[in-house]
């Protein structure tokens, strides 16, 4: 099990006044939760085996009390544990026993909609698809859209800097910003870009984006939305294997398509999900690429008709193209219940997020096999295939002893080789608890050593979100000790003018 | 004359940090050093060159990937790239030539001076910034080292990739003040088969930022968008300044749209249609396209009087029509151009003055945004913070990461604001020679 950051006794002895500061500060009726059956639904995030009771939760309604709150933490060297929607599935949201968690959760309004700059100001507890929601009606519509979009937060897109299935051609959440306004842990409120596309200094915007909560509480978000495609043609292909399919995949880019989406699911994934939604997924092939193209009418046409060309020749077994609405929504049904539809088959099932070179899929997933037979356990494969972001889906039961602990060595056995052949441990999900203690498989002491550095800059006493993304919090002496070396001779060895 | 320390290799290079580190100087850090003139003048006591920290580590085409040293020229990169049809979708301009730099290793009238390393560290942009972002969202990764003398990495060379803080975001427009990148890897992307270029006549810059609203907020995908007024049309597009109706030039509307043939010619046809009321538009073909927005991204209009003032400003870009009138206001022989759809104004005066900068300042703040001053001389640059300044929370957060990263001070001290490099020992010290 994960070690977390024992808690302070000196906090949990202050509960009852740190409870009555926070009533002053967020005096609505229900603000702050501190009966053990109200902190209940708040013991754990997407990420299910790890559940701890917060010391109580708060929730705040605007950004003058979340400064309050935060300055009345940093005074009184209380942690902070940050809170979206809870849908995350790395236990970013993860409670500890001697901190408050803040819930965004009454951050739930979109505050301006800009069309002449296509841009629109929400709060962070307004949902993903909330935004297209509101902007749907003149044809615009947000397009990063992770999976669990219909109710995870766009505070918690910001947090984990999500992806979802359009990022090749349209970017991930860092790339859809344009300004932000937040709270440091001292209470000062920052305001970064904005409908300007510029900005000065260091890109602050830039690293709180996909900083899980670390460095400071986001309170307002402006996004870039854009103008929908007019048209939008979702296609099959099924493969006779890995290989073949993951070839079409590095063709159509490699002839300069970039498609909307282009996802990879392997058998088993393909099995499960047409058992599940009876999509029409064909069940004779191992490898089956969604592939959608988006755009003006004339030019979707004209590239499906190069992506079919582009599949013969990659050897594909399969070809549907989706003739309208009604269709294309129903090949994406498939892949988007890929997760309950493993559900179904498995008891449980942890999912991992680790991004690799597209070339190496098939022996990744050859990996994967050499691995489910030392584990004992099965595993499913989803691909966001255009941006080489694997979901392997690796199938438990947690009330077998030794399961979940066999799923886990099974799990960093895939992101350990995800690093090895050039990838990293996690495209999407974040690092949270989860990929926490396999940090070191991909940076050095001193890559993680700077990473702290940045920490440090925003929250010198390590108050916000303690115990995530970093395996062993350096104290803050070690980080600041130089390692200088006066050298005598000035390195002879390079070339001097 | 400052003497000059040039490393081969990333080992090199840290020896050389350590060794500045150990005796406390000071290092300006350059690549090609052609965009040495933007920023604040750096006083340092050595010159840590890059340029000779060449070569490319790996590119794979259908990963869309290119990762090289940092000192590697961009012209080299770049003609790499086109060999696959790929290129860098934020379209670096000719940022040298606008500043009257240097130009070493770039043929002349070719792909644009400087280093990649420089690139990154200026983040720099083009047109296409409006659709794709600047050298920031496409920096996938990088290796550097620290003013603490040590090598770190973050990033990697996958599209995807939420392991760790994104410190390539930090990296990006940090001016070589946090450390010295020495690999940097970064997205390519295909080049569209055909682009399209909509020009309208448009006298009227409101008008014109109106029409360019209207061709974003529309289904055709424009990737470029800009207003060239009728004085600067023969820089910028020779086919159209010989058409005005009256025999002299317009100022123009530019819209550009890429993709294939079909596509293109069908989004030109629509735009046209949409934007029928404000002109009669006529369509430039791919070949044409590419050298006219070569030319916006480069700034050619603004390249050739050095001893002008330039100002970049970027605002909201429904706002940008009324600022150039604005500025105007100023000075009413200003020389401006609107890109991004307004986003982006560049705007050229013949003289400049601490208060005309803070009146440009000001115009540039109430639009909601902000502004730069790429060209002056180096008097006035030390007299006016080149830089939009910032709020005192966010240069308290600044000044903290400067000192975790280069405690001593010693990378490119007053690049950013002289201020924050000195370290918060002085308000606004002066640098200079």
């Amino acid at each position: 099990m994960l070690k977390m950051p024992e808690p302070d006794q000196s906090v949990l002895a202050r509960r009852t006044d740190i409870i009555a500061a926070m009533r002053a500060i967020v005096p609505a009726s229900g603000a702050v939760i501190a009966e053990e059956d109200a902190l209940r639904p708040y013991e754990c995030d997407g990420l299910m085996a790890y559940r701890q009771l917060p010391m109580i939760v708060v929730l705040p309604e605007n950004t003058a009390q979340i400064a309050a709150i935060l300055k009345y933490c940093h005074q009184n060297k209380i942690r902070v544990v940050p809170r979206g929607a809870g849908t995350g599935l790395s236990g970013g949201a993860l409670p500890m026993a001697d901190a408050i968690t803040i819930s965004m959760m009454k951050f739930n309004r979109v505050l301006d909609i800009d069309w002449d700059n296509r841009a629109c100001v929400v709060q962070p507890g307004v949902t993903n698809l909330g935004i297209t929601r509101a902007v749907e009606h003149r044809g615009f519509y947000y397009a990063p859209d992770p999976s669990s979009q219909i109710a995870c937060s766009i505070g918690g897109n910001i947090a984990e800097n999500s992806g979802g299935v359009h990022c090749l051609k349209y970017g991930l959440t860092t790339n859809n910003v344009l300004g932000l306004e937040m709270v440091t842990i001292e209470g000062d409120v920052l305001r970064l870009g904005g409908k300007a596309l510029d900005s000065t200094g260091y890109d602050l915007m830039g690293v709180i984006t996909g900083s899980e909560g670390l460095l400071g509480i986001v309170t307002e978000i402006t996004v870039r939305i854009l103008r929908k495609p007019e048209t939008a043609r979702a296609m099959l292909l099924g493969f006779p294997d890995n290989q073949s399919g993951g070839d079409c995949v590095a063709k159509i880019i490699a002839n300069g398509i970039i498609p909307g989406g282009l996802e990879m699911m392997d058998a088993p994934a393909i099995r499960a999900t047409e058992d599940f939604v009876h999509a029409g997924y064909p069940l004779d092939v191992e490898s089956l690429l969604l592939v959608e193209l988006d755009g003006p009418e004339i030019e979707v046409n004209h590239l499906i008709d190069r992506v079919s060309d582009i599949a013969q020749q990659c050897g594909a077994v399969y070809s549907r193209i989706s003739e309208n609405e009604e269709e294309r929504a129903l090949f994406w049904s498939g892949r988007k219940n890929a997760f309950p539809a493993i559900g179904r088959i498995s008891p449980d099932y942890i999912c991992m997020d680790g991004t690799i070179p597209r070339g190496r899929l098939s022996d990744v997933l050859a990996g994967m096999q050499v691995f489910s037979q030392r584990h004992g356990l099965r595993v499913a494969n989803v691909f966001h295939a255009g941006d080489g972001n694997l979901h392997p889906l690796i199938m438990f039961d947690a009330n077998q002893p030794g399961e979940l602990e066999r799923a886990e060595a099974f799990g960093a056995d895939i992101l350990k080789l995800c690093v090895e052949v050039g990838g990293c441990l996690s495209g999407e999900h974040g690092i949270g608890i989860e990929k926490r203690d396999l940090m070191p498989e991909m940076f050095t002491e001193d890559d993680m050593k700077h990473q702290e550095r940045l920490k440090l800059a925003f929250d010198e006493d390590q108050l916000l979100n303690p115990g995530k993304v970093f395996p062993v919090l350096h104290g803050c002496g070690e980080l600041k000790t130089l390692h200088a070396r006066s050298v005598a001779e000035k390195f002879p060895d390079i070339p001097r003018f | 004359m400052a003497e000059t320390i040039i490393p081969t290799s990333p080992a090199q290079l840290r020896d050389a940090i350590l060794w500045a580190l150990g005796d406390k100087v000071a290092l300006e850090i350059i690549g090609h050093g052609s965009k040495r003139a933007y920023g604040h003048a750096v006083r340092a006591d050595y010159v840590l060159d890059l340029s000779k920290l060449t070569g490319i580590l790996f590119y794979q085409p259908e990963e869309l990937v290119i990762s090289a040293y940092a000192g590697t020229p961009l012209a080299e990169i770049t003609a790499l790239l086109a060999q696959k049809h790929q290129q860098f979708q934020f379209e670096p301009g000719d940022f040298p030539r606008l500043l009257g730099g240097q130009r070493d290793g770039a043929v002349a009238g070719q792909a644009p001076a400087g280093t990649l390393g420089g690139m990154v560290a200026t983040n720099i942009s083009g047109p296409r910034r409006l659709k794709s972002g600047a050298a920031r969202d496409h920096v996938l990764g990088f290796g550097a080292v620290s003013g603490r003398g040590e090598d770190f990495k973050s990033g990697g060379r996958v599209m995807k990739n939420v392991t760790g803080f994104d410190l390539s975001k930090l990296m990006a427009g940090s001016f070589g003040t946090l450390g010295v990148m020495h690999t940097l890897t970064l997205k390519a992307m295909p080049v569209p088969e055909k682009t399209r270029t909509v020009l309208v006549p448009c006298e009227d810059v409101v008008l014109a930022g109106q029409a360019m609203t209207a061709a974003m907020g529309s289904e055709n995908e424009v990737s470029g968008a800009a207003w060239v007024p009728a004085s600067m049309l023969a820089m910028i597009s020779p086919d159209a300044a010989e058409t005005g109706d009256v025999g002299s030039a317009t100022s123009m509307v530019m819209l550009r749209i890429e993709g294939p043939e079909q596509s293109v010619d069908w989004r030109a046809a629509a735009l046209c249609r949409l934007l029928d009321d404000i002109g009669s538009a006529m369509v430039l073909r791919t070949e044409k396209s590419l050298s006219v927005w070569q030319a916006i991204a480069d700034v050619k209009p603004m390249q050739s009087r050095h001893d002008c003032i330039l100002w970049r400003l970027s605002v909201p870009s429904s706002s940008g029509g009324a600022v150039v009138q604005a500025l105007g206001r100023i000075e009413p022989n200003v020389d401006a151009m609107l890109d991004w759809a307004g986003g982006l104004v560049w705007a050229q005066f013949a003289a400049g003055s601490v208060e005309q900068a803070g009146k440009i300042r000001q115009i540039a703040v109430d639009a909601g945004g902000q502004a730069c001053l790429v060209r002056a001389a180096d008097d006035l640059r030390r007299e006016i913070p080149v830089f939009q300044p910032l709020s005192s929370e966010i240069n308290r957060i600044n000044r903290k990461i400067s000192e975790n990263f280069d405690p001593h001070n010693i990378l490119n001290p007053g690049r950013m604001t002289p201020g924050l490099a000195q370290g918060g020992v002085s308000g606004n010290q002066a640098v200079g020679a």
